[in-house]
């Protein structure tokens, strides 16, 4: 056995070699990070995730309906923390050769030092000109999605952009007779609501359930964590890719306890029973997945376990 | 049946027509295809820690476990959507930086042909701002060709011409001992001519160093033998935060943690390697212990959780969050 192979070795205790001290300064910290994109290919078409990054916020109070300490158990289990909770976001952009699509974008402009807002600032570094975006798709219209439509200046952040919107979102937050029939923590949408889209006024188009975008792109309703969220079937002849948006908060918390309602959801029994529909599908299928909050790169696909759903990250290459 | 119509709602379908805007002509800017350079960084306590991607290389799944029927590792494979034909092997190198002090652990595949999937480590370091002149130390694990094979350059030369070598005494006894070429398995017999050529440049500035020593200041050796008769691992600590370069303590983690008993073809003593394996895992599992290896899915950093699957008390391997805050 190797232990006696190992013993037949010459037993060296040798002084050790000194060596001659080499003299340098520390090596450079720069750059700090890897620029926060990701690429890879959907049949012909090229898919992008782009961090946008992520704001630290209270695991208290995030889940409405289960105890916190269950909670906390459940983060642990993937090695995240009992207190602060990182909400991270990250945007998929598909580029299909005749439309470069983006899907929801992020949480737009930001004060200088800001963890958050990265998008337009990242997508130069992957080859990506907001200006050439063709077609921005809203999955919903909470800010985390929608604020970036706007630039710091006000002005559309992709001006040559068509917004596609699903029809039922944007009924209802267009609609003031709607404020006071919304959850509380949800009423200042109707007001950004409007003042993110100005810039695009006559450029927005809504789409019904079942309908293409663009050639290849197709909504789908998934309804509850907004009254019109939406996922996104993104299909190249065999290859196929579905954009989750917020169908799961941090797939390591909400896709494995799939009934849990987050302080987000607008419907939380709404939400958790389309979750629970749309996650046994992806699973059953086995299709790969991209979710805006999921963590970077942001795409992999869903598994089955004993309470609900693993998401396993596809792997990098 | 499509994905798209089994996905499809039973919403109420509000059927309102769609505001037609005129075509924006305009032709979308064709994405490059590059990806993103593959370095990540995090801190461990003053440490700063890089992990730099060198690559993959995909060989045939069969053949690669040795004491487990193929179905049955393409079963785990396919758990993980991973390919259940060819098995794709990457590799990750992980550097430290404190202070003056640039610590890289293997050396990577080095120089590769242009066409080859492995070999990325160098571009990949360039990208990340480390200049292989300013390495101080390498650290080795064991003396596998991807781990030692980086040591030279294009020309042959030292590709760390600045850098102190640290090894595993237990693995330098045993491949710088030409009688033990016979005694060792015969896939393995290639590295007692490869380990004199890759050291060659390193004359002199060659230390070996025993297990459970500490070899730099924050930087302790962990005997896990068996994959090499002086496999090694390293804890890096700073203060109150550690991590573990856990080296090949596992090949890919998805099948390899799932079933530590596995042996694998590169496996120098499988039974020895295997309980090494479990042990560590276990300690890890327990400690709660960050790690980085060498054949984990990049940026091959993450924790070690137990888990069951098909009836067997396992490991999963469940990757750190990646952040953009260092």
């Amino acid at each position: 056995m190797a232990q006696r192979r190992l013993m037949m070795g010459t037993a060296l205790a040798a002084p050790l070699l000194a060596r001659a001290a080499v003299a340098q300064a520390p090596a450079p910290a720069a750059p700090a990070m890897a620029p926060g994109f990701y690429r890879f290919k959907l049949g012909q078409f090229t898919v992008t995730t782009i961090y946008d990054g992520f704001r630290i916020m209270p695991v208290q109070g995030l889940v409405r309906n289960a105890p916190l300490e269950e909670v906390q158990a459940v983060l642990a289990e993937s090695f995240l923390g009992p207190t602060d909770y990182r909400n991270i976001y990250a945007v998929t952009i598909v580029d299909t050769g005749r439309d470069l699509v983006v899907f929801d974008t992020g949480n737009g402009p930001q004060a200088p030092g800001a963890t958050l807002g990265r998008l337009l600032a990242t997508m130069p570094a992957a080859g990506l000109d907001p200006a050439r975006v063709s077609t921005v798709v809203i999955s919903h219209f909470h800010g985390d999605h929608i604020n970036g439509l706007i630039t710091a200046e006000g002005g559309a952040a992709f001006p040559n952009a068509e917004v596609v919107v699903p029809t039922r979102e944007w009924a209802w937050w267009t609609e003031a007779g709607n404020e006071t029939r919304s959850p509380a923590g949800q009423r200042p949408n109707f007001a950004n609501t409007a003042r993110r889209f100005a810039p695009y006024a006559g450029k927005i188009r809504q789409l019904s359930d079942g309908a293409e975008a663009v050639p290849g792109i197709r909504m789908h309703a998934a309804e509850g964590h907004s009254p019109g969220h939406t996922i996104w079937h993104i299909a190249d002849g065999a290859a196929e890719l579905v954009y989750l948006a917020d169908i799961t908060h941090r797939p390591e918390l909400i896709a494995r306890r799939p009934d849990y309602e987050t302080l987000f959801d607008f419907d939380g029994a709404a939400g958790a029973a389309t979750r629970r529909r749309v996650l046994d599908r992806m699973a059953a299928d086995r299709v790969r997945v991209t979710g805006f909050h999921f963590p970077f790169p942001a795409t992999g696909f869903i598994l089955r376990e004993a309470q609900g759903f693993r998401f396993v990250p596809a792997d990098w290459g | 049946m499509t994905i798209a119509r089994r996905i499809a709602l039973a919403a109420p379908a509000v059927i309102i027509a769609a505001q037609v805007m005129p075509a924006l002509a305009q032709a979308p800017a064709a994405a490059p295809a590059g990806q993103a350079p593959g370095f990540y960084r995090f801190k461990v306590g003053g440490w700063t820690i890089t992990t730099v991607h060198d690559g993959f290389f995909r060989r045939p799944l069969e053949g690669f476990v040795r004491n487990a029927p193929i179905a049955e590792v393409q079963g785990i494979l396919a758990e993980n959507f991973m390919a259940t034909d060819t098995l794709a092997v990457p590799f990750t190198i992980t550097f430290a930086q404190k202070d003056a002090t640039l610590v890289v652990f293997d050396a990577g595949n080095g120089v590769t042909p242009a066409a080859a999937t492995n070999g990325k480590m160098i571009g990949n370091m360039a990208a990340a701002g480390i200049d292989p002149a300013r390495v101080s130390h390498v650290i080795q694990s064991h003396f596998h060709g991807d781990h030692i094979n980086g040591l030279l350059n294009a020309a042959n030369a030292a590709a760390f011409p600045n850098a102190e070598i640290i090894v595993p005494a237990a693995e330098w006894a045993w491949w710088t001992e030409a009688s033990n070429e016979s005694r060792s398995p015969e896939g393995q017999r290639p590295q007692f001519a490869n380990v004199p050529r890759r050291f060659a440049p390193y004359q002199g500035k060659i230390r070996q160093v025993a297990a459970g020593v500490e070899v730099l200041p924050g930087i302790t050796s962990i005997a896990a033998y068996g994959h090499t008769p002086g496999h090694t691992l390293y804890r890096i600590a700073d203060g109150n935060e550690q991590m573990i370069f856990v080296a090949d303590i596992t090949n890919r983690p998805e099948f390899m943690m799932r079933r530590p008993e596995w042996q694998i073809v590169f496996d120098f003593d499988g039974d020895m390697a295997a309980a090494s394996r479990r042990r560590v895992l276990d300690m890890l599992a327990t400690d709660r212990i960050r790690v980085t290896g060498y054949h984990f899915p990049f940026p091959a950093n993450g924790y070690v959780a137990r888990h069951v699957s098909g009836g067997v008390q396992g490991f999963m391997f469940v990757p750190a969050e990646w952040s953009s805050a260092v």
